[in-house]
C-alpha cells in the first residue's frame, strides 16, 4: 500500500467573483522510500496541493471541496485540526522555499530544533540538546554544538535550508514535502542541498515529495514525476520515462523551452516558447485547458469542446491529452 | 556606423568597487571595506553579447551598475564608444546615458506602480526632451508593438500585468532612446520557464534587428549559454575565467567554473546521475563547505 | 526583492483573468489600486463605522451653525444653563447661548486647527525628510542628529511660548504653535520611506535614463509615499487635537469670542458639579473625533499596506 494516496483532490479558493479552482481533480500516490516530483509553473496548483495535504491552506478563503488524502491508512481530510497538528512535524514534515523567512529570527537555532523535539517526542532539555547537535551534524553543519547557540542571521541561505531540513527530520517523519527547496539558493548550494536530501532520504527510508518549477531539479531528485497545469495533472510517469518519452504537448514545450547546458544547440538555439498564458481558473472552460496554447489542437478538434481524461498510455505513464506524442507520429503531418 | 577594426564598444579595465563599512558613535569611521568588484577586465564587441555569470555575491550586478555609472567605480576605467565614462559628469554623462540602458531583474520593482505603462515607456523621451507629446505617444506605441505588448493597454498600471508582460514594458523603456548597449541584469530570473523563453527570444530578435550590444548578467548558466557570444565567470569580485562561450562551457579551465557547471541540474535523469558523481569529486577537490 | 514563487502562485491563482493568444495578451487583472484599497478598507468594520461617524461629525460642524436659528454670540442670561431639550439639544451655557450651535462652531475651529496643523506638520516633515533621505550620506547624518536634539524640546511649553509671542491668538497662531515642535516624527517617517523607496529598481531606471533629482523625487519617490502619509495624517490628528484642546482648556488657546472645544470645556470647568454637561459635551466631541481618527488610520493602514500590494 502506498504511504500517501491522494484521490480526486479539489481545492478551491473563494473570491469576490467566485471560486478559483486551484486544484481540480488531482490524484497521485507516493510509495515509501521513493521521491515524487511535482513540477509546473506558477499558478499550476502544485504548492496548493502540498499545503492541502498538510492541511495548511488558509481555511477561508480556501477549502478542500472533495477528494481523499490517505496517509499511512488515515484519512487526512477527516481529521480535526488538533489531530493534524500531531501529524505535522512528526509523521509528515515540510520544508519551504525561503529559509530566510521560515526561521524565527529571534530564537536561536538550537531552540528552534529542540522545540520540535520536546513537543512531539517529549524529550527532556538535555536529551533534546544532544539530539539537536546530532541532527545538525547529520545535515553537515560544521562545529554543530557551537552553532546551536547562533541566531539565524549568522547562517547563510544554504545553511539555513539545512537547518530547516534538520528540523523537518528531527522526528523521523515518514514523508517529507519539500516546496521549492532550492529555488532561493545559489546553484552550487542547491546541488549540495539536493544531494543531502537524497542521502538523508535513503538513510531514513523516507518518502519525499519535491515541488519545483525546475525540470533539472526534477531530473536530479525525482523517481516519479507529476506535471501540473492549471490545477490539473497533465502527465504522470517515472522520471526516466518522462524525460525519455514525454507525451503531453505541455511537457514537450516545457522541455523545449529550457535552454540547454550541454549539447549542440547553444547560442543558435531558438527556445520553444509557449504563446499565451494559463487559463482563468475562476471559470475554466469545459474543454482541454491547454488547448488555446497547444500547437496540436486543431480548429475543429474536440479539444476545444471536451476535456480529455487522464488515461494510461503505457503502463505507469498517464497523459491528459487528445494529442500525445506517440499518437501524433502515426498521423501524417 | 560600422565599428569593424575599431576598439570594442565597451572596454572595462581594472574596474574596482569597494563599499566602506562604517561604524562609530557620533562620527562614523570607515572600519573595513567590502570588495564587491575587485579588478575586473573585459571587452564587448558591438552587436555581440557578453554573458557575465556568477552566483549571488559574486559582484556581477555591481559590475553592471558600475559600467553604467549608476555606481561610481572606486577605480578602473570604463570606455564606452571611445569615451571614458568615469570622467564624465553632469550634462555630458546625461547625454551619453541615451546610448546605454538597463533592463532589471525584478519585474515588480522595476516599474513605478503609480505610473501608467505609457508614462513609464515615454519617460526616457520626456527626460531628454525628444519630440512632442504626440510624437512620443506614437513612439511608445511602436516600442510596445516591437516588444510584443498590446499597445491598446497603455493607460493601465503595472500591477495589472503579469511578470512577463512587465518585463516587456521594461524592455520597451530600455529601447526608447535607441541605445547602442543594454545591460540586462538577470532579466529572466524571476519568470517562469515558458515566459523566460519568450523574453529570451525577444531579446535575441531585438539584438538582431537593432544591432544591440548586450552585457547579459545572470546566474543561470544555461540561460547565459543561450544568449552569449563570450562569457566571463565571476567569483567574489573577480573574473576567474573568460572566453568564447562554447569554449568555456565545453572545456572550462578554472576549478570554480567547473564546480559551477557541474552543479547546474540538467533535464536528463541519466546525465544527472553522472554529473552528481562528478560533483562529488569536485567538491573534494575544492574542499569548500557550503 | 526576490519574488517568492509560492506567494506569486497563490496570488496569480486568485486574480488571473483570461489570457489570449497574443504574445503578451491582455492585462491579467483589471481593478485599480484605489479600488482594491477601498475593498480592503470596507472589510474592516470598525474603520467603516468610524468613517461614517467622522463624516457625521463633519456634517454636523459644517451645517448646524448654518441651519441653527440661534445666534451663537448673543447673550441672554434668562436662558442660562438650560437643560437638554428639544429646543436646545445640548442645552445652553452660562450666557444662555445654544450649545448645540456653539459646539458645532467650536468643532469647526478644533477640526480646522487639527487638520491645518497636521498638514503643516506633514508638509515640513516632507521637506526635511525628503532632503535628508534623498541626499543621504553626511547631510542625512547631520540632519538626523540635529533632529534627535530637537526631540528633546518639550512640545507643549514651546506651543505656549508661541501663543504668547503674538498679540492675539487666532486660528493661524494656534496652527503655528502646534506645528512648531511636532513635526519631527513626520520628518522621520518621510525619510524612512524615501530611503527604502530609493532602493527600488524603478528609481535606478530613472537615473539610468538621466532623470534629474527633482524628477526622481517628485515623480517616483514622493507619490509612492502617499499611502504612508495618509495613514500618518490620521494618526497625528488626535495628538494635535488634544494639544489644542489642552491649550484652550488652560486658557492659552484661541481667544474668545471664537471658541474651540477646548475653550468650551474651559467654560464648564468651574461649574462642572452643577452643570456637568458643559464640560462633558466638548469632551465627548473630542473623544469622538480622536477615536474615529484612530480607527480610520487603522483601516487605512490595512487598506494601503504595501505588503499586500504589488510593490
Amino acid at each position: 500500500m502506498p504511504l500517501l494516496e491522494v484521490r480526486g483532490l479539489r481545492t478551491y479558493f473563494a473570491t469576490r467573483e467566485g471560486d478559483v479552482k486551484a486544484v481540480d481533480d488531482v490524484s497521485f500516490s507516493v510509495e515509501r522510500g521513493r521521491t515524487l516530483g511535482i513540477v509546473g509553473e506558477s499558478g499550476c496548483g502544485k504548492s496548493v496541493t502540498a499545503l492541502s495535504i498538510m492541511g495548511l491552506i488558509p481555511k477561508p478563503p480556501a477549502r478542500i471541496v472533495s477528494g481523499s488524502i490517505q496517509f499511512d491508512g488515515k484519512e487526512l481530510t477527516q481529521l480535526r485540526e488538533a489531530e493534524l497538528e500531531k501529524l505535522r512535524g512528526r509523521d509528515i514534515a515540510m520544508i519551504f522555499q525561503d529559509p530566510m523567512t521560515s526561521l524565527n529570527p529571534t530564537l536561536t537555532i538550537g531552540t528552534q530544533i529542540t522545540e520540535t523535539l520536546r513537543r512531539h517526542l517529549g524529550m527532556s532539555a538535555r536529551e533534546a540538546d544532544r539530539r539537536a547537535v546530532e541532527l545538525l551534524e547529520e545535515v553537515r553543519i560544521p562545529r554543530a554544538n557551537e552553532r546551536l547557540k547562533d541566531y539565524p542571521h549568522r547562517y547563510s541561505g544554504g545553511m539555513r535550508q539545512r537547518v530547516m531540513i534538520a528540523i523537518a527530520l528531527s522526528c523521523n517523519p515518514k514523508l517529507l514535502i519539500a516546496d521549492e527547496p532550492t529555488t532561493a539558493l545559489d546553484v552550487t548550494v542547491q546541488a549540495g542541498v539536493l544531494d543531502l536530501l537524497e542521502e538523508l532520504r535513503e538513510e531514513h527510508q523516507m518518502a519525499m515529495i519535491v515541488i519545483t518549477h525546475d525540470m533539472g531539479v526534477v531530473a536530479e531528485a525525482a523517481d516519479d514525476v507529476v506535471v501540473m497545469y492549471a490545477g490539473q495533472i497533465v502527465e504522470q510517469a517515472s522520471s526516466l520515462e518522462l524525460f525519455d518519452r514525454p507525451e503531453h504537448p505541455y511537457t514537450e514545450a516545457l522541455l523545449g523551452a529550457l535552454p540547454s547546458l550541454e549539447g549542440e544547440r547553444g547560442r543558435e538555439e531558438r527556445l520553444a516558447s509557449i504563446p499565451g498564458r494559463p487559463p482563468d481558473l475562476l471559470d475554466p472552460p469545459a474543454a482541454c485547458l491547454f488547448a488555446p496554447r497547444c500547437p496540436f489542437a486543431g480548429l475543429n478538434d474536440y479539444c476545444s469542446v471536451e476535456a480529455p481524461e487522464l488515461r494510461e498510455l503505457r503502463p505507469g505513464h498517464w497523459v491528459r491529452s487528445a494529442h500525445p506524442a506517440s499518437e501524433r507520429a502515426a498521423v501524417a503531418v | 556606423m560600422s565599428r569593424e577594426g575599431k576598439e570594442p564598444l565597451l572596454v572595462v579595465e581594472g574596474l574596482t568597487k569597494h563599499f566602506p563599512v562604517r561604524s562609530g558613535f557620533l562620527v562614523e569611521r570607515t572600519v573595513d571595506r567590502v570588495k564587491a568588484v575587485d579588478g575586473v577586465d573585459f571587452a564587448v564587441e558591438q552587436g555581440t553579447t557578453l554573458g557575465l555569470v556568477g552566483e549571488s555575491g559574486s559582484g556581477k550586478s555591481t559590475t553592471g551598475y558600475c559600467v553604467l555609472q549608476l555606481l561610481r567605480p572606486t577605480a578602473g576605467s570604463v570606455r564606452f564608444d571611445g569615451r571614458e565614462l568615469t570622467e564624465l559628469k553632469g550634462e555630458e554623462l546625461r547625454r551619453i546615458r541615451r546610448e546605454m540602458q538597463i533592463v532589471f531583474q525584478d519585474p515588480y520593482s522595476s516599474l513605478n506602480p503609480r505610473m501608467t505603462v505609457a508614462d513609464i515607456v515615454s519617460e526616457p523621451l520626456e527626460v531628454h526632451g525628444s519630440g512632442t507629446r504626440r510624437s512620443r505617444r506614437e513612439t511608445v506605441r511602436v516600442l510596445l508593438d516591437v516588444v510584443g505588448f498590446d499597445p491598446s493597454f497603455t493607460n493601465r498600471y503595472p500591477h495589472e500585468f503579469s511578470g512577463g508582460q512587465r518585463q516587456r514594458i521594461g524592455i520597451a523603456r530600455a529601447l526608447a532612446l535607441n541605445p547602442k548597449m543594454i545591460v540586462c541584469d538577470e532579466p529572466v530570473s524571476a519568470l517562469d520557464v515558458s515566459i523566460q523563453a519568450q523574453i529570451l527570444n525577444l531579446l535575441r530578435d531585438l539584438q538582431r534587428d537593432f544591432g544591440l550590444t548586450y552585457l547579459f548578467i545572470a546566474h543561470d548558466l544555461a540561460v547565459v549559454r543561450a544568449m552569449s557570444d563570450t562569457i566571463a565567470v565571476m567569483n567574489q569580485g573577480r573574473i576567474v575565467e573568460a572566453g568564447p562561450a562554447e569554449q568555456v562551457y565545453t572545456s572550462p579551465q578554472d576549478e570554480y567554473t567547473k564546480a559551477l557547471l557541474s552543479a547546474v541540474p540538467v533535464a536528463d535523469p541519466r546525465r544527472q546521475r553522472e554529473r552528481k558523481a562528478e560533483r562529488r569529486r569536485l567538491r573534494h577537490a575544492l574542499a569548500e563547505g557550503f | 526583492m526576490v519574488v517568492n514563487p509560492q506567494q506569486e502562485e497563490l496570488r496569480e491563482l486568485v486574480l488571473t483573468r483570461t489570457g489570449g493568444g497574443v504574445d503578451a495578451g491582455a492585462p491579467i487583472r483589471q481593478t485599480s489600486l484605489w479600488r482594491d484599497a477601498w475593498y480592503r478598507y470596507r472589510a474592516n468594520r470598525a474603520a467603516v463605522i468610524a468613517g461614517g461617524l467622522f463624516l457625521l461629525l463633519v456634517v454636523y460642524v459644517v451645517f448646524a451653525p448654518i441651519l441653527s436659528p440661534y445666534d451663537p454670540y448673543a447673550v441672554d442670561f434668562s436662558q442660562a444653563y438650560q437643560p437638554i431639550s428639544w429646543s436646545h439639544p445640548l442645552g445652553t451655557d452660562q450666557y444662555g447661548r445654544d450649545l448645540f450651535t456653539r459646539t458645532a462652531l467650536g468643532g469647526r475651529i478644533s477640526i480646522g486647527i487639527g487638520f491645518a496643523a497636521t498638514i503643516a506638520i506633514t508638509g515640513i516633515g516632507i521637506l526635511y525628510g525628503s532632503i535628508s533621505g534623498f541626499v543621504g550620506g553626511r547631510l542625512d547624518n547631520g540632519m538626523m542628529r540635529f533632529l534627535d536634539a530637537l526631540y528633546g524640546l518639550p512640545y507643549l511649553p514651546f506651543a505656549i511660548i508661541v501663543t504668547q509671542l503674538f498679540q492675539t491668538v487666532n486660528f493661524w497662531v494656534m496652527v503655528i504653535a502646534l506645528t512648531i515642535a511636532s513635526w519631527f516624527t513626520a520628518a522621520r517617517v518621510v525619510r524612512g520611506q524615501i530611503i527604502s523607496l530609493k532602493e527600488n529598481d524603478y528609481v535606478r531606471a530613472a537615473r539610468a535614463v538621466g532623470a534629474r533629482w527633482y524628477r526622481i523625487l517628485g515623480r517616483h519617490l514622493l507619490p509612492n509615499t502617499l499611502g504612508v502619509l495618509i495613514v500618518f495624517v490620521f494618526l497625528e490628528l488626535p495628538g494635535v487635537i488634544l494639544g489644542e484642546a489642552f491649550l484652550s482648556f488652560i486658557g492659552l488657546g484661541i481667544n474668545p469670542p471664537k471658541a474651540s472645544w477646548g475653550s468650551l470645556a474651559q467654560d464648564g470647568r468651574d461649574v462642572y458639579l452643577a452643570h456637568p454637561t458643559m464640560i462633558l459635551i466638548p469632551s465627548v466631541a473630542i473623544a469622538w473625533l480622536i477615536l474615529c481618527a484612530f480607527f480610520i488610520a487603522d483601516g487605512l493602514r490595512d487598506a494601503l499596506d504595501p505588503r499586500t500590494r504589488e510593490t
